[in-house]
């Protein structure tokens, strides 16, 4: 037979609106349930009002741990991303996002984690720990990251140089980059718009990239910064003329 | 449904209807009146520190929060009563799979939870050969959604693990909703609840000031052979004086008989009580959650309530009968 070997949730010890915000967060059935309505409903949402097409779906690795990143303009983008996993990806997504938008109230909070299964990214005072523990969240839980490696959205619709965080995530590990283009989602709901328009959305998805080799530090991060960002203006160009 | 069945599920005009119920509502409130003048003078007397006193407050805080989640569907009615146990139910078994790791089994996990739905549907129905097929059709299931993964590596301990899951929060705990079939459930279930409440206390208190041998060190460093003793001796007479009342004239109104049922309470209670230290030491837990301010997770304060419920039901059902003369199954008759 087989040792016992009982792993408590990692995130046994925190009260509720502390397991929300936390990284450790494993989820529950309830929650697992709740994170596949969700999809289901934003699925049909993308297909009706945005008329999504997606391309390069067969690129996606088998299984996780993989990284999904791209160019950020606007609050569809995650939801966007998201609807291109398909069910059985979808338990193990988590899309990073802003601790100071998407976690600062129990009520936000709870709604990110609940509905989105989304993690905290603190964008002022996050020290490398906190990069750390994602790093290790993404190789032992064989998590999908939905990454905007541009650090927030960019406000007048063109692409922001890529930080390092995302080389952070990645350097020295074979856990695959999957490079993406959207295009439309900045058109649909701008950052300064409060609701979405009609306007069909387009999610190019790029051959997975490995950093295995890539030193995990200062010159390592930049060098991976840069070759995603290529990839992803690339597919975004392309997915404008196609 | 029946006049009679409406007014048990929802007749909250019956909550004070019985002596007991009225007597133990009035004790609980004047227990919630005295604590603060209790807690301020035992920290001014034992110079406690902030902390010490920190928990204190927060205990008390989530006493009363406590007493409503428990006296308000109670009183209410039996149909809130039966939504009540539930959500206990559910929520012990949450916590149960989040320490033992089972929540990673989503299949298990889920015919867990239909199990417990289930034994609510039987409990509101009133209908007692479903309640009772419950368990082997349950443990059946689990064993069967075990082999969906066809993994056999690991089969026995998910196996296991849900049938104890079950075993303890859907049908153990299953029995305090099912209690809710009989016309004067709520003086029955306020008594064990109280009873068992206070007999946790009485082993503390008792341990503090008799216990120097004791009882089970590796399980419960805490546990004193006094404390576990004085419990079993302050229980049993208040549980036997106050299941006099309610089960007054019937076959279970003998001294040997009443006495006989308050000790099951005390030493079954503490049974329920060691087996979850068991469980949290076995996996090197000192909580099993950070729910409740000052007391830890639900499956802390409610542990030893799970065994009680069905020793208690199984007691008072040789010699007297639960929801004797109500309609049976009230929505699928």
């Amino acid at each position: 037979m087989e040792p016992w070997n009982l792993q408590p949730a990692r995130d046994t010890g925190l009260t509720p609106s502390e397991r929300f915000r936390s990284v450790r967060r494993e989820s529950g059935l309830l929650e697992n349930i709740a994170h596949q309505v969700c999809f289901l409903l934003l699925r049909s949402y993308f297909a009706i009002a945005h008329r999504l097409t997606i391309m390069g779906r067969e690129k996606l690795p088998a299984h996780g741990p993989f990284v999904l990143a791209a160019n950020h303009c606007s609050h569809l983008d995650a939801l966007a991303l998201g609807t291109a996993l398909t069910r059985r990806y979808r338990e193990r997504a988590f899309p990073i996002a802003a601790g100071d938008v998407f976690f600062q109230s129990t009520v936000t909070s709870t709604f990110s984690a609940i509905m989105l299964n989304a993690l905290p990214m603190w964008r002022k005072n996050c020290g490398p720990h906190a990069l750390a523990d994602l790093r290790q969240k993404l190789q032992e839980e064989r998590a999908i990251f939905i990454i905007f490696p541009e650090g927030g959205r960019s406000r007048n619709g063109s692409m922001m140089p890529f930080k390092h965080g995302l080389g952070m995530l990645v350097a020295e590990t074979n856990v695959p980059v999957v490079p993406c283009g959207l295009v439309g989602t900045f058109e649909a709901l701008p950052p300064h718009q409060n609701f979405p328009r009609p306007v069909s959305v387009k999610l190019v998805i790029g051959d997975a990239l490995e950093f295995a080799s890539i030193a995990n530090d200062r010159t390592g991060w930049s060098q991976i910064a840069a070759t995603v960002e290529s990839c992803v203006r690339d597919l975004v160009a392309q997915s404008r003329t196609a | 449904m029946s006049q009679v069945t409406r007014e048990r599920l929802f007749g909250f005009r019956h909550a004070f209807d019985d002596r007991v119920t009225v007597v133990l509502t009035l004790v609980a409130l004047v227990l919630f009146l005295l604590a603060p003048v209790l807690i301020l003078v035992v920290t001014r007397a034992a110079k406690s520190t902030s902390d010490k006193k920190k928990e204190l407050w927060d205990r008390y805080r989530s006493w009363i929060w406590l007493a409503l989640f428990i006296l308000i569907p109670i009183l209410a009615g039996a149909f809130w009563t039966i939504l009540a146990v539930a959500t206990l139910s559910s929520l012990s078994y949450r916590e149960y799979a989040r320490i033992t790791g089972l929540f990673r089994e989503r299949t298990i996990s889920l015919i867990v939870v239909i199990g417990i739905l289930f034994i609510t549907f039987a409990a509101l129905d009133n209908w007692y050969r479903l309640f009772v097929a419950l368990f082997p059709l349950t443990v059946a299931l689990i064993a069967t959604g075990g082999l969906i993964p066809d993994q056999p590596k690991g089969y026995i301990q998910r196996v296991g693990l849900g049938v104890l899951g079950f075993a303890l929060f859907g049908s153990a705990l299953g029995h305090l909703g099912y209690m809710a079939n009989d016309w004067n459930y709520r003086p029955i279930l306020l008594l064990i609840i109280f009873a068992v409440e206070l007999n946790d206390i009485f082993a503390y208190i008792c341990g503090h000031l008799f216990g120097h041998r004791k009882f089970v060190p590796n399980t419960s460093p805490n546990k004193t052979v006094g404390g576990a003793l004085g419990a079993i001796a302050l229980t049993t007479p208040l549980f036997a004086i106050g299941a006099h009342f309610v089960w007054f004239g019937t076959a279970l109104d003998t001294p040997v008989r009443l006495v006989g049922l308050g000790i099951i309470v005390s030493v079954v209670g503490q049974f329920g009580d060691l087996m979850l230290s068991s469980i949290k030491r076995d996996l090197g837990l000192k909580d099993t959650a950070k729910l409740i301010p000052g007391h830890g997770g639900i499956l802390d304060r409610f542990d030893s309530l799970i065994l009680v419920a069905p020793a208690v039901f199984h007691y008072v059902n040789y010699f007297v009968g639960f929801a004797v003369g109500q309609p049976q199954q009230i929505f699928s008759g």
